[in-house]
């Protein structure tokens, strides 16, 4: 047993790859569509801006790369979608230099999709450097940060930018990220001075240290990696990729599940393992060495 | 379908599967996409920068607003690219003291009232609130939210030693800390899915017969040439000896100049 | 003079605007704020120019091995090839991406190339789960039983197998890891604060570069 145990430990990882790549395809090809929970952290950002009058500004800021496009592309599709129902003014535009493409497709493609004009009812801004210092400037002076939109419009010319010079006449901002800069740079340099509401979407990785600034409502809901996403489709009425894709996570998830109960169980079945307590008491932190440091 | 389309998708499959081929080994095809990805997104940055702050934020108001001030950031700007020329390289200090010392005052204030007085408070408003309603979930919750909070500040403050009351509340402190990894551990693992999830899906479109079954077939060329330098790199070196090895070794005999 | 101006002359600007920025947040006079936005649009530029360095660091490197014929000189190559095709049909593009050449590159090749090298650690994450995922102490027993629940309520088959495991998932999200998270937050905070005035003192002085 333990013999079979270490082969199995042991065993070409291109296994593993080989069971991963399955459990991706297969539900792909084949979709179950198990239901979908809503969390209350998505519903949040959903219920704001059912809230929001139309002609209200929305600002959506598309901070990720190609990296992260399979989690937050949907996200930014789904958004747009409710904006553009809802006929809110779209303002969008990107800290991440290689995010421009996308972000500008993403904005033109759904708004185009409603008949909406550029412009007039939503414009793209583009790409400006400087993370941190880009959202002091919009929060000081807008048409300073930006002096033309992405296509070359004078950005203080566009009648979507009317009664708009600063982030202070900003209904709602979401922040959509896949790193820094992204939701923590917004509240930090953004809304803690400027006074708007604003609303997270993240890549999964980064998701869980954004649930303190939750918490204490300093962002006022969350979108969390692909599920966040479907689970935003799914509020709209619209089954998109990110729904599409929940099944092919349930499958490599409970893979790996499996795998690490297995390795777990080998692990244990080999003689003379057993569960330790972190650390001696003369290296822990804390201790005499450390704190005569 | 338009050809550019079409090309795009028999460009983007086989560019993922040569970038996936690595999953078998290193390989030409991989090292082959690697650096073109290089390439492409420095070339991709360059012409943002030139059109997005060289045009946009630095042309545009200068020359059309009459904002020459801007000029003065620019002086700045060339002083950061004097780093390549080592005489006068202490320039670029100028330019790095004005962005860390700026960027360094900016953040103070900013730091101190999101993440840490409005942290605090977050923790200790609800205890406060507690005592106005009837002990249920939501005190409970607050009132553990508090002793994690305070534990695992306990654990990292290494000043003191970590005994009697202080080492308990730093051992608990840690327990909170690994249900912390264990979350960002579950949710690292559903954002690499998801990304898995994402290429795989395209990679289906473009196996579909109005892409002309690109991924299937690019699939198999592919195959058959990682079949085919895996013989030739078995012929050179023998199948007991790892090519790079061979290349490794060759480099220390002959160092280049 | 020269020794002033490499030395001490950075410093004093770092502390000025340092000072400046810090002060300008309590500040709310209309020349205050006029400042920082001044400020933060020569910042935008003047980081503008920095990416240039990163950009100008990498040819060097590629540059000397094909220069010395190095090992893999030949994919340096590509990368020069890339990077020269992408600026030429970018510039010819004007920078727009729609229905041009340059959006083509991006949506054809540069998505598809950075998507997938992300995409790959998904593979590596399930292997080395498999490999290195051990209960060996309490702890990593805890992290394990953590990252298992996680994993399984927050997939939609998890929550229909077991409906209790979401909002379990949802409560270790909200209330355990939060309060984890926010003892991190507050800790890096100080710490980041402290840094911080440590260069305005001219304590800290890494970030200079060089001897002097």
């Amino acid at each position: 047993m333990r013999e079979l145990a270490d082969k199995l430990l042991r065993m070409d990882r291109r296994v593993i790859f080989v069971l991963i790549a399955l459990a991706t395809l297969i539900p792909l090809l084949r979709p179950i569509g198990f239901p979908i929970r809503i969390s209350p952290e998505v519903k949040r950002i959903y219920d704001h801006i059912e809230s929001l009058p139309a002609g209200s500004v929305f600002v959506l800021s598309l901070d990720f790369d190609p990296a992260s496009k399979p989690e937050l592309y949907p996200m930014a599709v789904a958004l747009l979608n409710h904006a553009f129902k809802r006929d809110l003014r779209v303002v969008g535009l990107t800290l991440w230099v290689t995010g421009t493409g996308m972000a500008e497709k993403v904005v033109s493609g759904i708004a185009s999709e409603y008949g909406k004009r550029r412009g007039v009812d939503y414009t793209f801004l583009g790409y400006s450097p400087g993370g941190t210092n880009v959202i002091i400037n919009m929060g000081q002076d807008l048409a300073a940060t930006f002096p033309t939109d992405h296509y070359g419009v004078r950005t203080a010319d566009l009648p979507v930018m009317q009664g708009v010079t600063s982030l202070r006449q900003v209904d709602y901002v979401v922040s959509l990220a896949a790193g820094t800069p992204g939701v923590e740079s917004w509240y930090v340099y953004g809304k803690e001075k400027y006074g708007f509401e604003l609303g997270g979407g993240v890549t999964a990785v980064i998701a869980p240290g954004l649930y303190p600034f939750l918490d204490t409502g300093q962002i006022n809901g969350l979108i969390g990696g692909l599920r966040g996403a479907a689970e935003y489709e799914t509020l709209i009425g619209m089954k998109g990729k990110a729904v599409a894709g929940m099944d092919a996570q349930s499958a490599t998830h409970f893979i790996i599940i499996g795998l690490i109960l297995l390795c777990n169980l080998f692990y244990f079945l080999t003689p003379g393992t057993r569960i330790r307590s972190f650390g001696s008491a003369q290296n822990s932190p804390g201790s005499p060495r450390e704190a005569g440091r | 379908m338009a050809s550019s389309v079409l090309l795009g998708a028999w460009v983007a499959a086989g560019l993922t599967l040569c970038m996936f081929s690595f999953l078998y080994k290193d390989n030409p095809f991989f090292r082959f996409g690697e650096h073109l990805y290089v390439g492409i997104s420095m070339g991709y940055t360059i012409v943002r920068i030139y059109y997005d702050v060289m045009v946009k934020s630095l042309y545009t108001p200068v020359m059309q607003e009459g904002k020459w001030w801007f000029l003065i950031a620019a002086i700045l700007g060339l002083l950061v690219l004097t780093r390549f020329i080592p005489k006068i390289s202490w320039l670029s200090r100028i330019s790095f003291a004005v962005i860390v010392g700026f960027g360094s005052g900016v953040a103070i204030p900013r730091i101190i009232s999101s993440n840490i007085l409005q942290q605090v408070q977050g923790t200790l408003k609800p205890i406060l609130n507690a005592g106005q309603s009837s002990f249920g979930m939501a005190q409970f919750n607050a009132l553990l939210i508090l002793v994690g909070v305070v534990t695992v500040l306990i654990y990292f403050f290494f000043s003191i030693e970590h005994k009697g009351p202080i080492r308990v509340a730093a051992r608990i402190g840690i327990y909170f800390l690994m249900i912390n990894f264990g979350a960002g551990f579950g949710y690292t693992v559903m954002a690499r899915m998801s990304l898995l999830i994402g290429r795989f899906d395209d990679l289906i479109l473009f196996a579909s017969r109005d892409y002309g079954y690109a991924s299937l077939v690019l699939l198999g060329m592919i195959a058959f040439g990682l079949f085919m330098w895996e013989r030739s790199s078995t012929a050179s070196f023998g199948p007991d000896q790892d090519p790079r090895a061979a290349v490794s070794d060759a480099r220390d005999e002959h160092p280049p100049q | 003079m020269i020794l002033f101006l490499r030395r001490t002359f950075p410093l004093i600007l770092t502390f000025l605007f340092g000072v400046a920025g810090a002060l300008q947040y309590y500040i709310p006079h209309p020349v205050s704020e006029a400042a920082l936005t001044e400020v933060s649009v020569w910042l935008r530029i003047i980081l503008g120019f920095a990416m240039i360095l990163g950009i100008a660091s990498l040819c060097h490197v590629h540059y000397a091995k094909i220069r010395i014929r190095a090992a893999g000189w030949g994919y340096s190559l590509v990368v020069y090839v890339s990077m020269l095709a992408t600026v030429v049909i970018g510039l010819w593009s004007r920078g727009q991406e729609e229905g041009t050449g340059f959006g083509w590159i991006y949506t054809y090749a540069l998505l598809a190339l950075q998507g997938t090298m992300f995409s790959m650690l998904g593979f590596f994450v399930a292997s080395a789960a498999f490999r290195a995922f051990r209960a060996r102490s309490k702890e990593a027993a805890i992290l394990l039983v953590a990252a298992v629940l996680m994993m399984f309520g927050r997939v939609p088959l998890g929550e229909y197998l077991i409906p209790a495991a979401g909002p379990i998932a949802g409560w270790l999200l909200n209330v355990l890891n939060t309060a984890a998270r926010r003892g991190i937050i507050i800790g890096i905070s100080l710490g980041g604060i402290a840094t911080s005035i440590k260069i305005i003192l001219g304590i800290e002085r890494s970030y200079l570069g060089g001897r002097d």
